[in-house]
């Protein structure tokens, strides 16, 4: 495992002193879809968006590892998970997309107001017909003097009520299979686009989706991510790094609910000894430790490899089973 | 085998075309006719790279460097000259 360094440990406690402000009023947005505005002031403040990008643009120059580290210790302190997914989301979509892919004038148009979370953003990809399917999208973009106009309709928008940036995935070229999608960073004023109301996800209440439309929405070419053509590709690097930094906070999650099992196996006494005595208990927490530790291993490991420019598509597939199934079954109260 | 020959007959084979290296034309849409999907086009990059040393940036993955063999070909070409260069 990785050894972190006392930068690294001194980085992580200094962000996690705001988490406490981040779950603040946290039963009303287990009660009401709505994006948590309060909560998201908090977050600007810490610094946590800031954390991956280039000091140039207001960043903190931090690698993907380090990143993660400090996420991790987001899952195990913010029960607002919700707030969280919101966290992740405009990180990866936007700031993650803007800084590998955007030019330098776009960067400096949009990165500053991302890295502080001024600007909240997200990525359309999903449509009412095409999920996993993403290359099966319709939304098309057609070339127009210096603009592209794009017209479609999206589904699944994460941050969407709220968001001030959305990366839009659009067919430059209906018969270039792969190579027929671009990306483009559409700001929420553009003429032409327009939201559709807040839809609540399961068990992410605070996380509220919507519908997105394009009619005629007429985009610069600058705004394009990458190039024209290139949009799997940003697509596939964004989708790495979602998963590597969604997922890890998602095993802090469980080192939370790891904790919490461990301390009331402690505290329970039954027949004169406390109930993590008995084998039954003693062998769910071990369990529960040994799923932690390997959704961790292949988070982190797939991470590195990442890191060193080599190919993990399937590290990536692996590691995001075997997190999500530890979560899903300990979820659901079974031994993993 | 030249270059070209090389990237016909994995093209061929990974990808079961279901022609001989040969008879595939080095214009022959590969996009336009289905034969790179998504996984197709990822594993095409990453063999390329292996196969010509090379790291080839994600912006360089475009329509026009990879419709054909001919310019899949011509994109190697250059990417190995800057690689030398750089
Ligand atoms: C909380 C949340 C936030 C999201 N945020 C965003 C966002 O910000 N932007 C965005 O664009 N989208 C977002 N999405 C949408 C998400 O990307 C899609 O839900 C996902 O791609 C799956 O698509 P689908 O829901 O249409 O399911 P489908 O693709 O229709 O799948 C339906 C079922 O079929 C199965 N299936 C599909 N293909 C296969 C296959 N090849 N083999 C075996 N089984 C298969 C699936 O596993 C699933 O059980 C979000 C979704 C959620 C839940």
């Amino acid at each position: 495992m990785i050894a972190w360094s006392k930068d690294d440990e001194r980085l992580k406690e200094g962000i996690s002193l705001w988490f406490g402000k981040f779950d603040e009023d946290r039963p009303r947005y287990g009660r009401e879809p709505a994006f948590p505005r309060e909560p998201w002031l908090a977050v600007m403040e810490s610094g946590i968006l800031r954390l991956p990008f280039d000091e140039k643009w207001g960043g903190l120059g931090q690698s993907l590892l380090t990143t993660m580290y400090v996420l991790e210790e987001l899952g195990r302190c913010c029960r607002n998970t919700g707030l969280n997914f919101g966290i992740t989301t405009h990180m990866v979509s936007t700031g993650v997309a803007l800084q590998r892919f955007g030019s330098t004038a776009l960067k400096d148009a949009h990165l500053p107001q991302v890295c502080a979370g001024t600007a909240v953003g997200t990525h359309a990809v999903t449509e009412p017909d095409s999920g996993s399917d993403a290359l099966g999208m319709r939304t098309t973009a057609t070339a127009d003097g210096d603009c592209y106009r794009l017209s479609g309709a999206k589904a699944f928008v994460g941050n969407g009520p709220v968001a001030d940036l959305v990366v839009v995935y659009a067919r430059t070229e209906p018969a270039a299979g792969p190579l027929g999608v671009t990306a483009f960073l559409v700001a929420r004023d553009t003429p032409g686009l327009t939201f559709g109301d807040p839809v609540e996800g399961t068990g992410l209440k605070s996380a509220p989706l919507c519908s997105l439309f394009l009619d005629d929405c007429r985009v610069p070419r600058t705004h394009i991510l990458g190039r024209v053509g290139a949009g799997l590709l940003v697509l596939d690097h964004v989708r790495t790094w979602e998963i590597l930094c969604c997922f890890i906070v998602g095993t802090g999650e469980i080192r939370r609910r790891l904790d919490r099992c461990v301390a009331y196996a402690g505290e329970r006494s039954a027949f004169g000894r406390s109930v993590g005595g008995f084998q039954a208990v003693a062998k769910r927490i071990v369990d529960m430790k040994i799923g932690l530790e390997m959704s961790r291993k292949w988070l982190y490991d797939t991470a590195e490899k990442f890191t060193a420019g080599r190919k993990v598509t399937a590290d990536l597939a692996t590691a995001k089973l075997v997190a999500d199934r530890i979560a899903a079954t300990l979820g659901l109260g079974r031994a993993a | 085998m030249s270059r070209i020959d090389a990237i016909k007959r994995h093209l061929v084979e990974e990808y079961e075309l279901g022609t001989a290296p040969a008879e595939l034309a080095d214009d022959y849409d590969l996009l336009r006719n289905g034969v790179i999907d998504s996984l197709a086009l990822l594993t095409l990059v990453s063999w390329l790279e292996n196969e010509y040393a090379l790291d080839i940036d994600a912006a360089d993955v475009v329509p026009d460097n990879f419709r054909t063999a001919a310019s899949i070909d011509a994109f190697v070409a250059a990417a190995v000259t800057t690689a030398k260069v750089g």
